[in-house]
């Protein structure tokens, strides 16, 4: 029975070793229309993986972005995300496969999960690479397109050609091993 | 036996719960932003803040009474009253600004400076901010048979105080205590006031329409004077990077001081059209 309780805790110290967090992940979104172009970025995504259960989850405090005119963040935040009642874009799900890390090469990841944002729920798929490099951390990139009617954030007409409907969305984060 | 199994597995809980993050704000307790939409509202300053480095650009104008009709297109002949204003932000909470108005062709400069704001938990449950400044009247004035108005004696100063309250998604509403003060308010300025001091209470009102736009309104009763008050009442629209408000009022003055002290009409028969355009500039470092 020692032996046993011994063991189901060395497989969950061990599974530990497996998962990876972020507070720091970068997140950019690109809106190219017409007659306008910006982006908006935040330096606070949460991100954690788990390679043992295939488990990703990330989720970023929407009120973080910042698109470098502070009206327009206001009123990205009011109007268009109104982030008083939903403050989280979020994502959790899993991978198509876990890919063999081996440190310093770059392995080609696909996600598969839920994605929140406006209150709104969709199943995405998500491409990007995973790297482990040499401090033992995950470096991971992935890229996708939003469209804000898929999540019920409506373009009014008058700035149609200042905000695009389609968003281009890059993440960039460093996970490093969950301390024990 | 049972005692170890049940701590260890205690032990256990912990990583079995972190299965996902736990969603936290990064500040959890934000202010309640864009009490109204924009820092002025119809002719008055407000509580809004300008994030530090960003500068605010409106120009401003009100144009002769309705009364004239269609013959002088309904105001728009009889000239404007131009105010060109910029704004620019030092730090998240103050603000200088120059600005000038055609009337008596007056060159302001004044400072905003916001003490808090209104927050979502309403901990703070209103914004106040302050603002403070003076003008000096430009016009030349050697047409008069006496000696014309020297530099002193055309400076004239405001102060206010801005207190405002996002009661609802929909209703805002500002309090601006305000006073100005003439060094030497000659008849000739196009004032209505004989006085040095003029002290008057703003009332600012928002309520918003639709998600972009809102109807608005501006009550300011002089308090120590028996001028008449300046009324107006128009409509913001909010359009990417501008805000456009079209408003009604009683009052050709655009700058503070002369909003106190100027001719302003009566409600019903006098008003004009007004129209502000307002923008909102990123300086400073560009991002890629």
């Amino acid at each position: 029975m020692k032996r046993l309780l011994l063991f189901l805790y060395f497989i969950t110290t061990v599974g530990q070793a497996q998962t990876y967090l972020t507070e720091t992940g970068n997140v950019n979104f690109l809106s190219k229309a017409a007659l306008n172009e910006f982006n908006g970025v935040s330096d606070q995504l949460q991100g954690l993986i788990d390679l043992d259960q295939n488990l990703l989850d990330f989720y970023l405090d929407l009120n973080t972005l910042k698109t470098g005119i502070g009206l327009r963040d206001k009123h990205m935040r009011d109007n268009y995300l109104e982030t008083e009642e939903f403050p989280f874009a979020e994502f959790t799900g899993k991978m198509n496969s876990v890919p063999m890390l081996s440190i310093g090469s770059k392995s080609p990841v696909t996600a598969i999960g839920t994605f929140k944002i406006h209150g709104v729920e969709r199943e995405i798929e998500v491409k990007g690479t995973v790297n482990k490099n040499a401090k033992g951390e995950l470096e991971l990139e992935a890229e996708f397109d939003l469209l804000l009617s898929d999540f019920s954030i409506p373009i009014p007409k008058l700035v149609f050609y200042e905000l695009a409907e389609n968003q281009k969305v890059t993440i960039k984060a460093t996970l490093t091993p969950k301390m024990k | 036996m049972n005692r170890l199994l049940l701590l260890t597995l205690f032990g256990m809980l912990p990583f079995s719960l972190l299965a996902q993050l736990e969603r936290s704000l990064a500040n959890p307790n934000p202010p309640v932003e864009l009490i109204f939409h924009a820092p002025r509202h119809i002719n008055l300053l407000t509580v809004e803040p300008l994030s530090k480095k960003s500068m605010h650009f409106a120009i401003m104008h009100t144009f002769g009474t309705l009364d004239g009709g269609i013959q002088n297109l309904f105001g728009l002949d009889n000239g404007a009253n131009i105010q060109f204003s910029f704004e620019f932000a030092l730090s998240d909470k103050f603000s200088l600004a120059a600005s000038r108005s055609s009337t008596d062709k007056v060159y302001n400069v004044f400072g905003r400076y916001h003490i808090f704001q209104q927050t979502q938990n309403g901990s703070k449950p209103f914004s106040l901010s302050v603002a403070g400044g003076g003008g000096v009247n430009t016009s030349k004035y050697d047409f008069l048979p006496e000696p014309s108005p020297n530099f002193s004696e055309r400076m004239s100063y405001f102060g206010q105080i801005m207190l405002a309250r996002k009661f609802s998604p929909k209703i805002s509403f500002q309090l601006t205590p305000m006073m100005a003060y003439f060094t030497d308010p000659r008849p000739i300025y196009q004032i209505e006031g004989t006085e040095n001091l003029y002290v008057a209470l703003g009332f600012s009102g928002k309520l918003k329409v639709t998600d972009r736009s809102s109807l608005t309104l501006q009550f300011i009763p002089n308090l120590n004077t028996d001028l008449r008050n300046n009324f107006g009442i128009g409509w913001d629209v909010e359009a990417g990077g501008h805000v456009f408000q079209m408003y009604f009022v009683t009052s050709q003055a655009l700058n503070e001081q002369y909003l106190l002290a100027g001719g302003n009409g009566t409600i019903g028969d006098e008003f004009r059209l007004g129209f502000n355009v307002n923008r909102i500039f990123a300086t400073g470092k560009k991002k890629k």
